[in-house]
């Protein structure tokens, strides 16, 4: 069986957030959005998002409610709340951080 | 965290708990959803709808497996497999019943014994005074500790010097409880009672209020007040039987008539136990010229409260300046040689003065019988614990992890606990009755002793913490240890090295333990029968005494010498001609119990030395049958005779010490004696001298511990009588003789009160009574830890040998016989045993000391109790050691090695 994520651990919680900072959204919808945003570059699992976003609710970040869908069935949609909206940006700080230090230790001349 | 994130958070968990289902099906409907859009999309790139279907499923990876998953982000598992915990962990319990019950009777014998203890400490020592403002209270005390004088009380004018100097004391309260009172109700039946004399601000300044009708207040001071009694809770229960119509009835208190105004509520009654509390006007002798002005007329307690913002120390100092002050103003009230002083304590102190080291002695017995009981329940676990190592490494493959396994031990322990310590408090409770009677003796308090909630919550902490500790004991291994492969046969049954060393070191502490809990009763058993053989200096066997006070108001009574002394002698004289009574003798008091008076006593022709203080004795009035009856001897001169009458010279006769005390080695008899001091002004006593007759034996009245105590004595017939005792020396037995002789003095005085009923025997034992309870508590708390250590030490040896079976047999296949096999056991325990003693022995060196003021003729470290302790703790603990060598001896080699 997968691991919850084939990402970097703890991006998925990021990226979640990131596409919930856009606009509220159901579980299936974030996977589809995430596959065209990033072009199928990132794999995530489905089965994973679902863990991740319960754990997210759990935490506090994201809230859940009972909505119509686009084809009028009922879903879950979750949305970011203000605290999630603060772990969002202290996420994509940390990310930065790590992205650029690994890029500039991927990219040290040998000698 | 933000509150925000909590306002989020605390519901979603407590809808995970609560409202479960919903939160399932709301689970399995956002799965559904998305497997449906999945498939839908599936559908829409051109897959069959079946395939479509199975496509989105896989993607999703297994709706069960991504469900748990997400059960787990709930953070409330725990407590859902919590109720599954307990299940498995009675079943597991009701399995071994034998383990279970002796664990659950260890723990709530610990338990019970603490819980009971705490009880009794919360009750008394530790909740706050149930006064207004408690703590701002204090007790004062004046003494004169070089004439051994420890509460010479306060006069008048003295209260009155405090009250104006004092600047640290908002406010002061007299209270005199000494003046003898009966008491006449509607009955006409009449009733010795305690009553304190008050003053109106009393119960003002000590913070209480009534339960019915009115207390005392300052409209009720002076002579001009009319006669008012406030009656105390028990009292008014025990003697009205709470009826509430007794407010505005009056009673008549010795020859006044007094009007009920009100109960008092439950209260500590400190100094002095007080049934009826009177406003002065009530006491004639309160208000008597002397009492007024005398300043060495002491008969009040004072206490006080202090002053916003002023400590217990800076009162102590400005009084002791006051004191300084008034002793140097009034030498004449004050003696030098005596060192008057005055002590500041604050009430809550002074209530738990006798009780504290007791209780708190008891409350370390408790927890030292507890820990005991871990211990052995810790062996127990641990044994079972290795029994069970296969079964954890079982439960460890199929999946529990070592948190989880923890916690199946914590809850199985917890369980466990929980059943010990309600068994535990109900050993509490039901001890309660005789534990209040036992607090009884040392603290005011001991009606405010209840089980209450924080006494439940200390039982229930005791309980977990018991559980938490218990839980740690046995391995589960680590990670490593619980990935091994089960060995085929991988039976262990051995402990390794470092739990063997715990298991051993928790027998020794257990004997360690025994050894200091069983000397402490071991020194108070013997100071039981150094007591018991102390010689009291009065004949023990069949002497009945009882008191049959003057009554009506006793100081004008007393005066009316020659009717009451008449009255006695007939009295007296009836009861000596009952078949049975060998000798009849009357007096002022009762021989062993304290003397009502205590005067100064000059010699003539005897300077003080210097700092000498004035000597003083016991004065007691007796007729001339007195020392016949009680066996006192004469040891020089005559007794008295029926010619020591008024009107003939003056005699005394001394007792020994204090006849040593006064002339030194010279011969007392012939020498002239008398009452001196202050004190003469308000007794009926004259100042004149008094020819010594003779010399008696000496008696020990003010307890069997402290000393002699010198007395003086003079005859009944030449003094004020100021109260009836009898002695009557029987040949027939007291108890049958008893009702005769009150029938006898009621034909006689028909409402002739009589109290005090007791043979010198039952004085005498009175006296020992509370020393027995204490050593019984003591060595019933030993005899506990002493069985549950024998039983740790039989249990580890049995367990040790159980696991060395194999060896044994090895052993005996190699030559070794039953002699020696046996041998090496009981060497094993004897290791244990001579180990727990010597620590055990350093331990009670240690803490013996404590017992010091309990303790009389013998020392904390007395040889011959703690070597008999330690040699009967040998004994039995190799008799304990001797049922698994026995086992052990019998080990078969043959079968042992084939069950390898």
């Amino acid at each position: 069986m997968s691991k919850p994520t084939d990402l970097v651990q703890g991006t998925l919680d990021l990226l979640v957030l990131k596409m919930l900072a856009l606009e509220p959204m159901n579980g299936w919808a974030i996977g589809q959005r995430l596959k065209q945003l990033s072009a199928d570059v990132l794999q995530v699992s489905d089965g994973s998002l679902y863990p991740a976003l319960h754990k997210l609710e759990q935490e506090g970040w994201v809230t859940a409610e009972w909505r119509q869908s686009e084809n009028n069935r009922r879903a879950k949609f979750y949305s970011l709340t203000r605290a999630g909206r603060k772990q969002l940006q202290v996420e994509t700080g940390n990310w930065d951080r790590l992205a650029s230090a690994i890029s500039a230790l991927v990219r040290l001349q040998e000698v | 965290m933000t509150i925000d994130r909590w306002l989020r958070i605390v519901p979603l968990r407590f809808r995970s708990l609560f409202r479960r289902n919903d939160v399932e099906r709301e689970l399995d409907e956002e799965l559904q959803y998305h497997v449906e859009r999945q498939t839908e999309e599936n559908i829409r790139q051109g897959m069959s709808p079946d395939a479509a279907r199975a496509a989105a499923l896989r993607a999703l990876g297994g709706i069960e497996y991504r469900k748990e998953q997400v059960r787990d982000t709930r953070g409330t598992r725990w407590i859902e497999e919590l109720g599954g915990d307990v299940r498995f962990a009675l079943r597991s319990l009701r399995r071994s019943r034998g383990f279970a019950s002796t664990v659950i009777l260890t723990l709530a014998l610990g338990i019970g014994v603490n819980t009971a203890m705490f009880t009794l400490l919360r009750g008394t020592l530790l909740r706050p005074l149930p006064n207004r403002d408690g703590e701002r209270l204090v007790y004062l005390r004046q003494s004169a500790p070089a004439a051994q004088h420890t509460n010479v009380l306060f006069s008048v004018p003295e209260i009155a010097d405090y009250r104006a100097a004092s600047k640290t004391l908002s406010a002061m309260a007299e209270y005199s409880n000494v003046m003898p009172f009966t008491l006449v109700g509607d009955d006409g039946a009449p009733v010795r009672i305690s009553t304190a004399v008050i003053s109106g601000n009393y119960f003002d300044v000590v913070g209480l209020e009534p339960v019915l009708g009115r207390l005392t207040g300052v409209r009720d001071d002076g002579p001009a007040a009319a006669p008012v009694a406030v009656l105390s809770h028990q009292f008014w229960m025990d003697h009205f039987g709470g009826d509430r119509r007794i407010v505005g009835h009056t009673v008549r208190l010795n020859d006044r008539l007094a009007t009920v105004v009100g109960v008092l509520e439950p209260a500590p009654q400190y100094p002095v136990r007080t049934d009826v509390y009177v406003n002065t006007v009530t006491s004639p002798h309160h208000l008597s010229a002397t009492m007024v002005t005398e300043r060495t007329h002491r008969m009040s307690e004072v206490l006080a409260r202090l002053a916003p913002n002023v400590t217990v120390e800076q009162a102590r100092l400005e009084l002791d300046r006051i004191a300084s002050n008034m002793f140097r103003d009034h030498p004449e009230a004050y003696e030098k040689a005596a060192h008057f002083e005055i002590a500041v304590s604050t009430l809550r102190d002074a209530e738990n003065e006798r009780a504290s080291l007791m209780f708190w002695l008891l409350m370390g017995a408790a927890a030292f019988v507890l820990l005991i009981a871990c211990a052995n329940v810790a062996n127990l676990t641990l044994m079972r614990g290795v029994g069970r190592e296969r079964e954890m490494l079982v439960r460890a493959a199929l999946g529990a992890g070592r948190v989880r396994l923890r916690r199946l031990l914590i809850v199985e322990n917890l369980t466990l606990a929980l059943l010990g310590g309600a068994v535990g408090l109900l050993v509490a409770v039901a001890g309660l009755r005789l534990l209040v009677a036992f607090a009884a003796q040392f603290s005011p308090r001991a009606n405010e002793i209840r089980v209450d909630g924080i006494v439940l919550a200390v039982g229930l902490v005791t309980s977990i913490g018991a559980a938490v500790v218990l839980s740690f004991v046995p391995r589960i291994g680590g990670e490593r240890a619980l990935t091994m492969p089960l060995a085929p046969a991988g039976r262990r049954t051995t402990l390794g090295r470092g739990r063997q060393r715990v298991q051993r070191s928790l027998v020794v502490a257990q004997i360690a333990l025994c050894m200091v809990l069983l000397t402490g009763a071991g020194l108070l058993v013997r100071t039981l029968a150094k007591l018991g053989a102390v010689d009291t200096g009065v004949r023990a066997d069949h002497v009945l005494t009882m008191e049959f006070p003057i009554q009506g108001d006793v100081l004008r009574e007393i005066m009316k010498q020659p009717e009451n002394l008449a009255r006695y002698e007939r009295m007296r004289d009836r009861i000596a001609a009952l078949p049975g009574v060998d000798i009849a003798s009357v007096a002022t008091g009762v021989p062993l119990r304290p003397s009502m008076m205590d005067l100064e006593i000059k010699a003539e022709g005897r300077a003080l030395a210097p700092n000498e203080p004035t000597p003083h004795a016991a004065f007691r009035t007796v007729d001339p049958k007195y020392f016949a009856a009680t066996g006192i001897p004469l040891l020089a001169g005559r007794g008295f005779q029926a010619t020591d009458r008024r009107g003939t010279p003056l005699v005394a006769i001394v007792s020994q010490s204090f006849a040593r005390q006064l002339f030194g080695d010279q011969d007392p008899v012939g020498r002239r004696i008398a009452p001196t001091g202050d004190v003469l002004k308000v007794t009926p006593f004259t100042g004149d001298w008094r020819t010594v007759v003779g010399v008696v034996g000496d008696t020990r009245d003010r307890g069997l511990e402290n000393g002699l105590t010198p007395t003086i004595y003079e005859p009944f017939a030449q003094e004020f009588i100021v109260n009836g005792a009898l002695v009557v020396r029987t040949t027939a037995d007291p108890a049958v003789l008893q009702p005769m002789i009150a029938r006898a003095i009621h034909e006689i005085a028909p409402r002739q009160l009589i109290e005090h009923v007791a043979t010198v025997e039952q004085i005498r034992d009175e006296a020992v009574a509370p020393r027995r309870l204490n050593a019984m508590f003591i060595a019933a708390f030993g005899t506990l830890a002493f069985v549950i250590a024998m039983v740790g030490i039989a249990g580890v040896l049995a367990f040790s040998v159980a696991s060395r079976t194999a060896e044994i047999g090895i052993r005996m296949s190699l030559g070794a016989d039953a002699p020696r096999v046996r041998r090496m056991v009981l060497g094993e325990g004897g290791a244990l045993l001579a180990a727990g003693v010597a620590i055990g022995l350093m331990g009670a060196l240690l803490t013996t000391r404590v017992l010091h003021s309990l303790l009389f003729g013998i020392t904390p470290h007395d040889p011959a109790t703690l070597g008999a302790v330690g040699v009967v703790l040998a004994a039995v603990g190799v008799a304990a050691c001797w049922v698994p060598a026995a086992r052990a001896a019998r080990v078969d080699p043959a079968v042992a090695l084939r069950a390898e």
